[in-house]
């Protein structure tokens, strides 16, 4: 087992005890919870003035959906992105600002544009995104598709050992990183729950998440409102925020260090509580049976 | 020769444990069984379950399904490394109570028709009375929210799977291009060729006991004796 160390994004460094919200905040008509509510840029804008006032550390932006659908190619999503990342970064100079992508090109244009950090959700299906991190000093999330190409649903994904094959890949696509010369203090690891997996998979993942933090790479879960979620409970998207909150809650007592989610202040609490009961942080105002 | 031949797709989700509470396809597991009955009920000297597979080969016919590689939950017990089309079979056979020899035999999604077709013969002239479980899946893109997303060739390829299998007709299922087939993520064509190749050139009768895309993916059962 090996600690956890500081965890660098931007110009700023977080401890492993920090729980860090990192809010998401889709460029895209289609994407699978409510729908395009942030495809109009000065929604979106908002979006981030909301979301950092309830206390998000991390601005994640994404122009292309999970989920298969109309063809968004590079040129679209450099449209749809990079703007958007500019504007956030002259109205929030110190926010750090995720770029949720698997494309070199659409990386290489945000960085130029000030992001910190590119989340390679698709499980590092181009190899030149690590150099593109590496050259711009941006942090790169490591995450497991299984063999899943950008977009596609699970169909039939069996694993003899779906956790092993979790830490296979992300590890493997971690030391990738560090040889293209990313700053190990800027890698994260990632399950990515639902991305080539099955509602049992997915659980199982999230069950066993304290292998993945015992590696000592930081820990970045996204179970926000998603399928297993929904499969789990038999509800509807706009219904899977307490799931989503249990999911989280036993991802933070296992090690996860940042939570990819829609609902920053529901989260928010719910990882202050974590810290509390884990003792790293102090309540809030102590009477009951002290008076 | 071939006695019979029953047609089952082989969704992980016919295994009722991996659903859930619901049970979801209780339709589709009720054809599944009736197909599998009737095959049994025809008195075969053996049960040759013919399913995609990474490689042609056969398997141990004492392996069983191992639902951990869907649901490590539900806890291991099978064989890991068997084609879950295989391991599918086997429990439809097993849910039966059928006690008879079997064998496992895995085609590859990269088997060519010929291929197929020979291997079916060799399969046909394997015992007096063969009967065959062919497990086998229409296309995974039947609407926007199947597996593989939607195309619009896939309800016509599955609808004329159906009628070829309807209408005996095993020159077009021996025709269905592989290439095609993979786009349309049917996995089941290498199957319903081994099946081709181990009936023709025979007249068949079918029994088409259920035809439908609930999750946007072709699933199709079928009983088929040779006339």
């Amino acid at each position: 087992m090996s600690p956890q160390g500081p965890l660098r994004l931007g110009n700023r460094a977080f401890r492993p005890e920090d729980l860090l919200v990192m809010a998401i905040v889709n460029r895209t008509p289609d994407s699978f919870f409510q729908p395009g509510v942030t495809w109009d840029s000065s929604a979106a804008m908002d979006r981030v003035h909301a979301v950092i006032a309830e206390g998000a550390d991390i601005i994640d932006i994404g122009g292309v959906p999970a989920r298969p659908g109309d063809d968004v190619d590079v040129s679209e999503e450099i449209a749809r992105v990079v703007p958007f990342v500019a504007a956030v970064r002259r109205a929030y100079p110190d926010v750090v600002i995720s770029v949720d992508t698997w494309r070199h090109e659409v990386g290489a244009e945000a960085c130029a544009a000030g992001a910190d950090l590119l989340n390679d959700s698709w499980g590092g299906r181009d190899s030149k995104l690590a150099e593109v991190a590496a050259g711009h000093d941006a942090g790169l999330v490591c995450a497991h598709a299984g063999r899943q190409p950008p977009r596609t649903r699970p169909f039939r994904v069996a694993y003899a050992d779906v956790m092993a094959d979790v830490l296979d890949r992300t590890l493997a696509q971690a030391r990738r990183a560090v040889d293209a010369g990313v700053d190990p203090s800027r890698i994260l690891i990632d399950p990515a729950h639902d991305f080539g997996k099955n509602t049992w998979q997915s659980l199982e993942v999230t069950r066993r998440l304290g292998d993945m933090s015992a590696t000592g790479w930081p820990v970045l879960v996204s179970v926000s409102r998603k399928d297993f979620v929904g499969e789990t409970l038999g509800l509807p998207a706009a219904e899977r925020l307490p799931g989503t909150l249990a999911a989280a809650t036993v991802c933070a007592w296992l090690g996860a260090r940042v939570f990819r989610v829609h609902d920053v202040a529901q989260t928010r609490q719910v990882l202050r509580m974590v810290s509390a009961i884990r003792g790293d942080r102090v309540p809030e105002r102590t009477v009951r049976g002290l008076t | 020769m071939i006695i019979a031949a029953s047609l089952c797709p082989w969704p992980p989700v016919l295994a009722r444990e991996l659903t859930g509470r619901d049970p979801v396809i209780t339709e589709l597991r009720k054809a599944c069984a009736e197909a599998t009955e009737r095959l049994v009920g025809a008195r075969p000297d053996l049960i040759v379950v013919v399913g995609p597979a990474d490689e042609t080969r056969r398997w141990d016919p004492g392996s069983r399904l191992d639902l951990s590689v869907f649901a490590p939950a539900l806890g291991s017990g099978g064989n890991p490394a068997l084609p879950p089309s295989l391991g599918l079979g086997a429990l439809l056979l097993d849910q039966v109570g059928y006690r008879g020899p079997r064998i496992l035999q895995g085609v590859s999604e990269y088997e060519g028709p010929a291929g197929c077709a020979e291997l079916g013969a060799a399969i046909g002239g394997s015992a007096e009375r063969v009967g065959l479980l062919v497990m086998g899946d229409g296309s995974a893109r039947r609407s926007v929210q199947a597996p593989g997303y939607y195309d619009e060739r896939a309800a016509a390829f599955d609808a004329e799977t159906e009628r070829a299998l309807r209408h005996g007709d095993l020159g077009a299922l021996l025709a269905i291009s592989p290439a095609l087939a993979r786009e349309l993520l049917a996995t089941g064509r290498p199957a319903w060729q081994v099946m081709a190749g181990a009936m023709r050139p025979l007249p068949l009768a079918a029994d088409i006991l259920y035809s439908d895309a609930p999750f946007g993916v072709g699933y199709l059962v079928a009983f088929l004796t040779p006339q």
